[in-house]
């Protein structure tokens, strides 16, 4: 049995334990390539045109690879969290996938509820039948997966530099360095450091949402405005980049949320689609880097109102 | 305590007999206009969906009126609208309006306690004993329900009606008149009358009016400012039209939704091609459609604002509906830019396309 992994969305965070299972059960595993303009081209041709890039990405990894296996794996991802979700988009990933393209190999898509090991393993058990009728191999298959998957460890921390920002984004968007043009490859460049949210630990995230009105329901909303707030706060930072991608229903509102809170702290918002327009980004991110630089160096010590 | 809400629909009417009926002072914002969401656009963030704008010109128009309070309601699903609260706060609070907002929640996500609390903030204001303040509920019920009732019946009857634009008039007088009234009583008696009116228009049975079943997000549907008043347009052509979510289907939908007996009708027609609810009303926009066309009517028209992420996924779902079933179903996107012809070209083609499919059919083609 060969099964076939799209290199999009969450692959990102989880590719790990989707990997290892499906290996140790016995199956072959063809993952997607990386991003690339092929990739892109063949999302965009086959999704719905309102959809947003990461969504038009996942599309084209489908697309890419359902010739080549027999079996496709769409994560449907409802929770991570308890009372959280991702956005209605993944939770009816399968249907869009499914329904744009044509052809499709047989799919894996029962719901992905991942907030205890129990509640993922309801997961495995269906996702395994697929393959293999073993229960048992099924389960040291999961059990070795998640072992796998507790020891992975994704973010980007690096300290050469003096200035240093903090992005924030959705995982998907953060890590293709595809769809965000290599940003802390050409931030290294312009001599700035990068943190990601994982460096900032669960509780202090936690203690800025507690001040919201309403917690947020989406997972990853609620993971970066705590760190982009928390990261004003500690002034480890000397700014925040947020990537986002156009038309995301979830940044609209979270930055709107993290501008409220933060007043006069540099931000800059990165909004990624399907042109790839790169001199755009390029600008963007100089002329950022530039104003950090002229904060850090000149205007330490002198109050920019006179 | 002077309370408002937003615009959407009917709900004014329904809001109407229940603060009537409280002894609460309130305000009617004004019914969406050019100006709310001119208002809309300019302070709230760019990417937001439609409704939201078109509210915080609501707001504005009924802050001016001398509201101090705004009741809304809420969700914890995964689709935008739950976050509404939190945002029209600050967005009111930056544009220098210190307002109330009393949101009512679903009590399993803010406790029962909670809900209790917020919904006190809005009985205490009200000096009516407690079973004058139950009966003021029922009859805002009955009103949300009967006027629910009436517009079916219109939107239905357009079709049929032998003195074109009868249905229409008589609609908008219905609304015109309850609004006059000061007490849920005579609201009910008057739309009553208007209902007996209704059932007995003359009608020509013999006609096989173009059916078209409205389906999509709710707020665009039920709002006709944001969806350029399509249903009154198609009343307008001759067409009889045909939408299920309505105030008080959501009300109903709440209320069973615990217990899982909600539109079981439209779960199980829905259920082949999106299995789980993913927020939002994309599983109602799939069943509709589905079940629009076993009913059978000739098309379905979707309206969704730009972005709204359950519809994007419904709207990638349709095709293969309509390839299914041989049934044409069109996705109009609002957003706030008013290109009212253009909606209206594509409604026109719309129904021409209908037309001539039936005609074909009958000529065996």
């Amino acid at each position: 049995m060969i099964v076939g992994i799209p290199k999009g969305l969450l692959y990102y965070k989880y590719n790990p334990f989707l990997f290892t299972f499906f290996t140790e059960l016995g199956a072959n595993v063809v993952v997607s390539e990386d991003t690339n303009k092929n990739i892109l081209d063949l999302g965009v041709k086959h999704c719905v045109d309102e959809a947003c890039l990461p969504i038009k990405i996942f599309h084209g990894h489908v697309a890419s690879i359902k010739n080549k296996c027999e079996l496709m794996v769409i994560p449907r991802v409802m929770q991570l969290e308890k009372n959280e979700y991702i956005c209605p988009k993944f939770c009816g990933l399968p249907e869009m996938v499914l329904n744009s393209i044509a052809g499709m190999p047989p799919a894996i898509t029962e719901p992905i509820y991942a907030y205890s090991k129990n509640s993922l393993y309801k997961w495995a058990k269906t996702a395994g039948k697929y393959v293999t009728s073993d229960i048992f191999k099924i389960r040291r298959a999961f059990k070795c997966a998640y072992e796998v998957q507790s020891q992975h460890r994704t973010g980007i921390n690096s300290n050469q530099h003096d200035i240093k920002i903090a992005l924030v984004g959705h995982p998907y968007n953060v890590y293709d360095n595809f769809s965000n043009m290599n940003l802390a490859a050409k931030l290294d460049k312009l001599g700035i450091s990068v943190e990601t949210m994982e460096f900032t630990n669960d509780f202090l995230i936690n203690m800025e949402i507690n001040n919201l009105y309403k917690r947020p329901f989406w997972t990853y909303a609620r993971e970066n405005y705590g760190f982009a707030i928390n990261a004003v706060k500690e002034k480890r930072f000397d700014g925040i980049i947020y990537i986002s991608s156009f038309n995301c229903g979830i940044d609209s509102i979270i930055i709107e949320l993290i501008k409220d809170k933060i007043g006069n702290f540099p931000l800059l918002i990165l909004k990624l689609d399907e042109h790839t327009g790169e001199a755009g980004i390029d600008t963007r991110i100089e002329a950022f880097s530039d104003m950090l630089e002229r904060r850090t160096k000149h205007e330490s010590n002198i109050p920019t109102n006179g | 305590m002077k309370a408002t809400f937003p615009q959407m629909g009917n709900i004014y009417i329904a809001a109407k007999a229940l603060f009537e009926g409280l002894g609460i002072e309130y305000v009617i914002p004004p019914k969406c206009s050019k100006t709310d969401l001119d208002i809309g656009s300019l302070h709230s963030p760019e990417e937001i969906c439609l409704p939201f704008k078109l509210m915080i010109g609501n707001y504005i128009h009924a802050i001016e009126k001398g509201a101090d309070t705004i009741i809304l309601a809420g969700s914890c699903g995964p689709c935008r609208f739950g976050e509404y609260c939190e945002l029209q706060m600050n967005l009111l609070k930056s544009m220098g309006y210190n307002m109330n907002f009393i949101v009512i929640d679903y009590p399993k996500d803010i406790g029962m306690m909670e809900l209790y609390r917020r919904i006190h903030k809005i009985s205490s204001e009200s000096k009516k004993n407690t079973i004058q303040k139950i009966n003021a509920l029922l009859n805002a019920l009955k009103v949300l329900n009967l006027m629910d009732e009436i517009e079916e019946t219109a939107h239905m009857y357009a079709g049929f009606e032998r003195n074109k634009g009868e249905c229409k008039n008589l609609l908008i007088e219905c609304k015109k008149d309850t609004l006059e009234c000061d007490n849920a009583y005579s609201m009910i008696k008057i739309m009553n009358q208007y209902n007996q009116k209704l059932n007995h228009l003359s009608v020509d049975i013999n006609k096989n009016p173009l059916k078209i079943a409205i389906i999509g997000e709710i707020y665009t549907i039920i709002e006709p400012y944001s969806n350029f008043y399509i249903e009154e347009k198609l009343m307008d052509y001759g067409v009889s039209s045909s939408r299920k979510l309505t105030p008080s289907w959501w009300v109903k939908n709440a209320a069973l939704s615990p217990l899982k007996i909600n539109s079981l009708k439209i779960r199980k027609n829905a259920k082949k091609y999106i299995p789980i609810g993913i927020g939002g009303h994309a599983v109602e926009c799939i069943g509709e459609a589905v079940t629009a066309s076993k009913n059978g009517f000739d098309g379905a028209i979707q309206i969704l604002p730009m972005g709204c992420m359950p519809e994007i996924v419904s709207k990638a779902v349709l095709p293969t509906i309509s390839k299914d079933l041989d049934f044409p179903v069109m996705s109009l996107i609002v957003d706030d830019m008013d290109g009212e012809a253009g909606y209206i070209t594509r409604m026109e083609a719309f129904i021409d396309l209908l037309e001539r499919r039936r005609k074909n059919a009958l000529s065996g083609c």
